[in-house]
């Protein structure tokens, strides 16, 4: 019952999508409102209809219904409650049906919201919105269909189909259940119940903002309405994206036991790629609302990003590249590059169309070099180039070599480390410097005056680093400089507030608030940029000073690393869990200075049911402010365990970056709260944004 | 028969210390040294798995892995530089078990395809930005703006209420 109720519901989804782009390009051809609404309509109805959907086959997974192939293919009777519900994405046809689900929830939204002040984009939102949905669905419902069943058929074969073929019977529900496969190890985590939804919401996220600048180019309305109607959609996919690829960074981390965060896997560098875009478009759609210029660029960026967005969804779901990631392959490859080229090309179509027309010309020009909006310019340029970077690195080289040169080639950590890092650096001094300057025009001793007091701050931070841990005259200035992007921020901030402060009488923290609700958009940037900057020196600083070393212990014997001891205490193997691993455990005491700091119990889990990769090591670490201590069980002496085999790391400062989520969390949410102006005071560039320039 | 007995031990002795002289020399000749597992991993670090791409060589969890990372000791042990044993694994496997292709025409299409591509973006900038300063405010043309799409209704109310306005005025 539950696979046909949400068979009939996705497909009747998908009609609704399809009526629902059809009609809204015809109502817009022939100018009819009552088409419009029913256009609307239809869209509005493809959300509950997806909810029905997903609701179908998350009772399925927690019913144990295993006559439906991928609830056998994704749980087992030994799955906890937690599980089944994380593995509605947990395999390919799964994700795929929550994905158009999240779709159909971000088309509603926006529909529902920008309906009334929106009306002249209304009718190709509606449109491009429900063709990317509609071809989703299609995706789901003629490739990777997650409410087939298994049916026995008279000959005994086994066949899969939504309903039962001629002569069928559903085979046995004990044989079901005994024989199914289960979750895949490395997706039960907790990371996961909140990865992906985070990492599909950004992906997905995009598809308003993108809806809204094809919507701005076929219609003509190629003013800032778009960018103003989509710019806290922008930002929640943003924020999503961003908090996905963190927390993808934790997983890696807790599950796959290398040590690391970020491994520059194709499939990491899928999602990171879509970002690089965003993050661009976000700063230089500022420079359109305030100075009415790069129209293109922008438009460019956010088609560029939704492109990424399916390049990377078709490029890490086909098996073109191949990763620890890539458990979810299927013959969707073809037609999903066929839409990501049809997509694309229609965009780039579009967009050349009203270029050639001279309708997206600028309203200004850039002056000095120094001004906010060159810097910002540069800063999108160095965006665009990182870009380039990690995709030849991901999928050029790879794609090339093996088309054109009849070789295959991995660029791995070593390539994207020799080539991302000047560009990261030049993007952090950029981040430090571009909020100082002032729009229109700055000199170079206004700018190097405004960066004095932020410069020593900096510094503080440099000298804080040294006392921790030895650290070359290279690294300390790379630090200051990643420094200098925050302490900025926090030295703005401070600087508001004092002013408030002593001009208004208010007390700190009503100046504080006040100047925050004030220009939420720019102090919630400012909140992001100490959070990117706390990521950075938390990344370099995991990166450089990383140590490592590998060694085998008796029962009581001892290894020494950075400072710290580990006693391997004993061993605990065999351990059943209640889903059904075995746990191998190691019981080690960390020490330092000759006191106990913690225990840990780096373990080896197997499960014995699962297909493929059925052993996880899982890491314990020792964390504090300094670093991790992260110890890996790599091996041990079979049935004494007198002996075992530990691989021990020391991440120095990791955690900044999984803290510095939180602040990246609260400045958007600060960003993202709506503005209490007045629309005239959007227009007039704020005095204290000329800081460089009051200054003088 | 006491002399016999006299030859044959003198040449068991004889060959007894033949033996153990060039036994004492093989052991001599024997290159091998003990390999710690730091050195192992830090030669498997550079290398990705054959077989599950993008893993390297000393995180895989496989038992391929494990075979080749004992290859790696092993290969160490002999005395080769960490550079001959990848350059032994990029021998047999291509340049997929590396990070960056060891070939000298895959290198630096790895490694310069970027920067070119990224010099080619800086150019257009460069010159972009060189025609704006040339050209100016004055120069430029005002973009054909679009009236910012209001509510329809409303845009209905506003015309109904301008309608109303001017035939007011005309009949006062």
């Amino acid at each position: 019952m539950l696979a046909e109720v949400g068979f009939i519901a996705t497909f009747l989804a998908f009609g609704a999508a399809l009526y629902a782009a059809v009609m809204a390009f015809y109502s817009v051809r022939q100018r009819d409102e009552r088409r419009l609404l029913s256009a609307r309509n239809a869209a509005l109805a493809t959300a509950p209809l997806m909810l029905v959907s997903l609701g179908a086959l998350l009772s399925a997974l927690l019913t144990e219904q295993y006559q439906i192939a991928y609830v056998w293919n994704v749980t087992d009777p030994n799955t906890p409650t937690f599980y089944r519900i994380t593995a509605l994405w947990g395999a390919q046809a799964g994700s795929l049906l929550f994905w158009s689900g999240l779709m159909s929830a971000f088309a509603f939204g926006a529909i529902a919201l920008n309906w009334q002040a929106q009306r002249r984009l209304m009718p190709y939102v509606i449109a491009y919105t429900m063709l990317v949905l509609a071809a989703f669905l299609a995706l789901s419902l003629f490739f990777e269909n997650p409410f087939e069943r298994y049916w026995i058929m008279p000959d005994d074969s086994v066949a899969k189909g939504v309903f039962a073929l001629g002569g069928a019977v559903p085979p046995s529900a004990v044989r079901l259940a005994e024989t199914a496969n289960g979750l895949n190890p490395l997706l039960r985590h907790f990371g996961m119940i909140v990865h992906p939804p985070l990492l599909y919401m950004g992906f997905v996220g995009f598809i308003i903002p993108f809806a809204f600048a094809m919507a701005a180019l076929a219609s003509g309305d190629l003013s800032s309405n778009w960018i103003k109607a989509t710019r806290r959609w922008t930002l929640l996919a943003w924020l999503s994206l961003s908090l996905g690829l963190v927390l993808g960074g934790r997983w890696a981390y807790d599950v796959l036991g290398w040590g690391g965060w970020w491994g520059w896997d194709p499939v990491e560098n899928a999602a990171f790629l879509p970002w690089l875009l965003s993050t661009a478009f976000l700063h230089s759609v500022m420079i359109q609302e305030k100075r009415g210029m790069l129209k293109v660029w922008n438009m460019f960026l956010i088609l560029g990003t939704f492109s990424a967005v399916i390049f990377g969804t078709f490029a890490t779901r086909s098996g073109l590249v191949d990763s620890v990631h890539s458990f979810a392959r299927s013959a969707i490859g073809f037609p999903l590059f066929f839409f990501w080229f049809a997509i694309t090309a229609m965009s780039v179509g579009l967009l050349l169309w009203r270029w050639r027309r001279g309708e997206l010309r600028d309203e200004r020009r850039l002056h000095g070099w120094l001004s906010r909006e060159t810097l910002f310019v540069l800063n999108n340029v160095i965006f665009v180039m990182l870009f380039i970077a990690i995709f030849w690195g991901s999928f050029g080289a790879p794609i090339f070599s093996e088309l054109f040169m009849g070789t295959t080639i991995t660029l791995g950590k070593d390539y994207f480390l020799q080539v991302t890092p000047p560009l990261f650096l030049a993007l952090f001094i950029l981040m430090g410097v571009a909020p100082l300057s002032a729009w229109g025009a700055t000199t170079l001793l206004r700018l190097g005056k405004a960066l004095i007091a932020p410069s020593l701050l900096a510094a503080l931070v440099v000298l804080s680093l040294a006392l921790l841990q030895p650290t070359e005259p290279l690294v300390l200035l790379i630090y200051g400089l990643i420094a200098l992007s925050g302490t900025v921020a926090l030295w703005e901030t401070a600087r508001g507030a004092a002013a408030r402060h002593k001009r208004l009488g208010e007390n700190w923290y009503t100046a504080f608030t006040a100047l925050i609700a004030r220009n939420r958009r720019r102090y919630g940037g400012y909140l992001i940029h100490l959070s990117i900057a706390l990521l950075g020196i938390g990344a370099l600083g995991s990166e450089l000073y990383q140590q490592e070393t590998q060694r085998t212990l008796a029962v009581g014997q001892s290894l020494e690393l950075g400072g710290y001891v580990m006693r391997y205490d004993g061993f605990l193997g065999g351990q059943i869990a209640e889903d059904g691993r075995i746990m191998d455990i190691a019981q080690v005491t960390v020490l330092r200075d000759g006191r106990e700091v913690a225990r840990l119990r780096p373990r080896r889990d197997f499960y014995p049911n699962a297909e493929g990769m059925n052993t996880m090591t899982i890491p314990s670490a020792h964390s504090t402010l300094e670093g991790d201590f992260y110890v890996l069980l790599v091996d041990w002496e079979p049935i004494s365990a007198q002996n075992a085999t530990f691989k021990v790391f020391i991440n120095p400062l990791i955690n900044l970056i999984w803290w510095s989520s939180l602040l990246l969390i609260l400045g958007t949410l600060i960003g993202m709260y709506p503005e209490r102006r007045v629309a005239l005071a959007t227009a007039t560039v704020e005095p204290s944004s000329q800081l460089a320039g009051a200054k003088a | 028969m006491k002399s016999l007995l006299r030859i044959c031990l003198s040449l068991i002795l004889i060959a007894l210390a033949l033996s153990a002289i060039s036994l004492s020399a093989y052991a001599q000749e024997d290159p091998r040294r003990p390999v710690t597992d730091d050195e192992v991993n830090a030669v498997s670090k550079k290398l990705y798995c054959p077989v599950c791409e993008n893993i390297t060589l000393d995180a895989c969890g496989t038992l391929a892995c494990a075979q080749w990372r004992e290859e790696v000791r092993l290969l160490l042990s002999e005395g080769k530089t960490p550079e001959q044993v990848i350059a032994n694994f990029v021998a047999r496997f291509g340049d997929r078990v590396v990070g960056t292709p060891v070939d000298p025409t895959l290198r630096a299409l790895a490694l310069l395809t970027p920067w070119l591509l990224s010099a080619l973006v800086l150019l257009g900038t460069g010159v972009l930005f060189f025609r704006w300063r040339r050209e100016g405010v004055s120069d430029v043309p005002k973009a054909k703006t679009v009236q910012p799409s209001a509510p329809a209704p409303r845009r209905t109310y506003e015309d109904y209420r301008a309608r109303l306005e001017a035939d007011l005025a005309a009949r006062r």
